[in-house]
């Protein structure tokens, strides 16, 4: 199970739909692999459900229930979307946005041991892609300007604030640093959605932009 | 519809009348049910009733009308439409049939609003918000005890929290936007509804780890 949760306020914008898809992305992986967070995520939704029930109703118009019938008999059902290729190894919310392999997606090493891939940039402008950090690697001391948000797929890492392991929802501040390394035995890959480029604090200060284009 | 009108309403006696709904979650869902097996449109038609007004309130609430006057009944249309569709997947051992009928119109909500918005649409809402994989089989003793602590617990509230939890739940704002519009500190957004939880007897402060 997993060890590192979102925080109590980020599933209530997850249970109200109310958070960018980056962040909505993440959580829903992170549900995959902890029954403890869906089981509150279960309890926000329920919550819902009574004020929701409680509001007092709005009188649709009088067509409306014929209306949604001719709806009905009219419209094609509509086919369900296709099974994503990856949808065995990865959560589904994840695995929508990939390809049938991983090597398809346009792959870029910023550094030995880190390999990243851009999959989206959602409405709020945070990117959602996935970082590859080979077994053993350790990514060079930096920090964040924004908010970054990993969830580890498979294998693990630690930092100077702890260890990892699949499904864990880690987030870091701008005012952390770190320099994550890999678990030795196994790669490891991420989720990974970050606000804004990753700036590396060592001794040349030069800017690491994953998802630059060239 | 103001949080206001959410809070009178909750306050009032004839909300305490109505919440005896064990009874009528059990007939939610053998209409849904009906619904699966039989394409029951009787049936359907006495889930409209109950439903669709309650579904408008919550699209007027969400503020959808301010981007088109005909969303709210397109809202209507749209979750009702998933309803027919996706009545077999109900499974009342893991969701009452409100908080089923709520998850749909939440998820329809996004997904107007992204195409509204032109967000790219690489993911639908229901990719996201999976209703059908990722619930347990809590049971519906458990569900419908979950449901009767909050009904109970919300009229226990004090105002401010009452008001807080209408808004972070139902009106399509985030608790930044709330505390902007309220013209409170975030942390006490934020607290107000830790605090309505863990009232509630919720296990979210589980999670404070
Ligand atoms: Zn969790």
């Amino acid at each position: 199970m997993s060890q590192w949760h979102p925080q109590p306020d980020q599933l209530v914008e997850f249970a109200a739909g109310t958070c960018h898809t980056g962040m909505s992305v993440a959580i829903s992986v992170h549900l995959h692999y902890c029954p403890q967070c869906r089981a509150a995520l279960s309890e926000l939704e329920s919550t819902s459900a009574v004020l929701f029930e409680q509001q007092a109703a709005v009188p649709v118009k009088d067509s409306a229930f014929d209306q949604l019938m001719q709806r009905i008999q009219q419209e094609p059902a509509t086919k369900p979307e296709p099974t994503p290729v990856l949808s065995n190894r990865f959560p589904k919310a994840l695995a929508t946005l990939l390809p049938a392999s991983l090597d398809e997606l346009d792959w870029r090493q910023p550094m030995k041991n880190l390999r990243v891939s851009h999959l989206m940039t959602d409405e709020s402008g945070m990117i959602i892609g996935l970082h590859h950090m080979k077994a053993g690697g350790r990514v060079p001391n930096h920090y964040h300007r924004g908010e970054e948000i990993s969830v580890v797929l498979e294998g693990g890492f630690s930092d100077q604030l702890g260890s990892y392991g699949a499904g864990d929802f880690i987030m870091r501040t701008p005012s952390d640093t770190h320099s994550p390394r890999a678990d030795a035995h196994e790669d490891c890959l991420m989720l990974s959605v970050v606000a804004a480029p990753v700036k590396l604090t060592g001794a040349l200060g030069w800017l690491l932009n994953p998802f630059l284009k060239p | 519809m103001s949080a206001a009108n959410v809070i009178s309403i909750l306050s009032s006696k004839k909300a305490r009348t109505m919440t005896q709904t064990s009874q009528t979650a059990d007939e939610w869902a053998d209409l849904l049910e009906a619904v699966a097996r039989r394409q029951d449109t009787k049936a359907f038609e006495a889930l409209f009733k109950h439903f669709a007004p309650l579904i408008k309130a919550f699209a007027l609430s969400s503020g959808l009308h301010s981007q088109g006057d005909h969303l709210p009944e397109e809202l209507v249309q749209d979750v009702m439409l998933a309803i027919w569709r996706k009545s077999a997947s109900y499974d009342r051992r893991k969701a009452a049939p409100s908080t089923w009928i709520f998850t749909i119109a939440r998820n329809q909500r996004i997904d107007m609003l992204r195409r509204l918005n032109k967000y790219r649409a690489d993911v639908s809402a229901d990719a996201i918000w999976d209703l059908e994989s990722d619930t347990e089989l809590f049971g519906e003793i458990r569900q419908s005890r979950i449901q009767d602590k909050v009904k109970a617990g919300l009229y226990e509230l004090p105002v401010d929290q009452r008001q807080v939890m209408a808004k972070v739940f139902l009106e399509d704002k985030s608790h930044q936007e709330v505390a902007d519009e309220m013209k409170l500190p975030l942390g006490t957004v934020k607290s107000r509804v830790r605090l309505a939880m863990k009232k509630m007897k919720l296990s979210l402060e589980a999670l404070d780890l």
